[in-house]
């Protein structure tokens, strides 16, 4: 619930702006194994190569940080408190999926 | 590209159709690949039914021997290679019953780890062909559905390479209750002008639970030509519909394939895709 009212919350800005062509759209999985992999995009379809993500804990310190990769993927190890995970696409744009919402 | 006895064939039905002399029209097969919806803010498991039937009628329905391959094509970056997963191994056989009882059909589940990226997922049925008795000949349906995962897209525009194939100019899964679809039908990869295109609304809603179509429709047809509607590609091969209700729509191209004999039969190769039409938010 909570990761929805995030995406609604974001698309709504992303459409009241001129670059509403150019959503930046993001999740995230766990993988099983204690790592879990995210994945951005663009809701034109552009790539999200190279735009950074970085995991911060409740406190907002980061945890781990890198950027997408040609499929627009990254991994990270999933670690014990609570966390989340950022997408940085830009100042307005940047997208946030909590912990407990990836499963 | 349509096979003459084919064409000649379809005018005897069709006014037997107009005179009520004819119940089900026979060109209205349509192999349903069923999932509840297709546009899909997070990955799920995707439960699939299919059915092989006449879609506005919700029946009669056929019986559908496993399908030769069910996969899906996905490209998961621009720069990425098409990649192709197969989803056989997910296929179990279920009786799907109706009025003139139950015949075999398909189910699948394909589990949320198997399509949690985000984009665009084209799941393709090529089934096995089927014997139509009553028309002597086999049919062979290459039927296509498109569930995109967050709104990313991706490869929903792009073609497959089947024998009988329509082309999407369209999201199939992104139309509101009244917009127009576009799409181009294909014959081995090349536009085919000026050939039929049987369009029907998938009518009766699935009761996946036991197996069968809901017995009531949505809609009532007060005209033949309006529970199966046919319009025609232009010179291009290129056809246009608006959607008029929320649903599923289908949409068939037949004999377009270029095999035309299975069996020491003919053979139809059809094109099938299912577009999702959805109602705007009050």
């Amino acid at each position: 619930m909570k990761l929805a009212c995030t995406f609604t919350a974001v698309w709504l800005l992303a459409s009241s702006q001129p670059l509403f062509a150019h959503t930046p759209l993001f999740d995230c999985f766990d993988n099983g194994d204690d790592t879990l992999t995210c994945e951005g995009g663009f809701s034109d379809g552009a790539s999200a190569t190279g735009v950074g993500v970085r995991m911060v804990d409740a406190q907002g310190k980061v945890l781990e940080q890198g950027k997408l990769d040609a499929k627009g993927s990254i991994t990270f190890k999933r670690p014990a408190g609570g966390f989340s995970v950022v997408f940085e696409a830009g100042a307005e744009h940047a997208l946030t999926v909590l912990g407990d919402d990836i499963t | 590209m349509q096979p003459r006895s084919f064409q000649l064939k379809a005018l005897p039905l069709l006014l037997g159709v107009a005179l009520g002399a004819v119940a089900i029209p026979a060109f209205a097969h349509f192999l349903v690949v069923y999932t509840p919806q297709t546009a899909l803010v997070r990955a799920t498991d995707l439960p699939f039914h299919l059915v092989f039937t006449h879609a506005f009628n919700g029946g009669p329905s056929m019986a559908m021997d496993k399908p030769q391959r069910f996969y899906y094509a996905k490209r998961s970056a621009p720069n990425e290679q098409i990649e192709e997963v197969d989803l056989a191994r997910y296929l179990e056989p279920i009786q799907w019953a109706g009025e003139q009882g139950p015949v075999s059909a398909w189910k699948a589940t394909v589990p949320r780890n198997v399509v949690r990226s985000l984009g665009d997922y084209q799941i393709v049925v090529e089934p096995t062909p089927y014997l139509e008795e009553a028309e002597g000949l086999y049919i062979q349906q290459f039927a296509k559905v498109m569930v995109n995962v967050g709104g990313v897209p991706g490869n929903w525009s792009e073609t497959l390479g089947l024998p009988a194939e329509i082309h999407s100019l369209n999201k199939t899964y992104a139309n509101w209750t009244g917009g127009v679809f576009r799409g181009v039908v294909l014959g081995n990869g090349s536009p085919v002008p000026y050939t039929q295109v049987e369009v029907e609304y998938l009518n009766h809603d699935l009761d996946v639970a036991n197996n069968t179509f809901v017995a009531d429709g949505k809609i009532d047809a007060p005209h033949p030509s309006l529970a199966a509607i046919v319009i025609l590609t232009d010179a291009n091969g290129q056809f246009s519909f608006t959607l008029p209700k929320a649903g599923w729509w289908g949409f068939a191209a037949l004999s377009v394939g270029p095999e035309n004999e299975y069996n020491g039969k003919p053979l139809s190769q059809d094109a099938i895709l299912w577009v999702q039409a959805t109602d705007l938010p009050q």
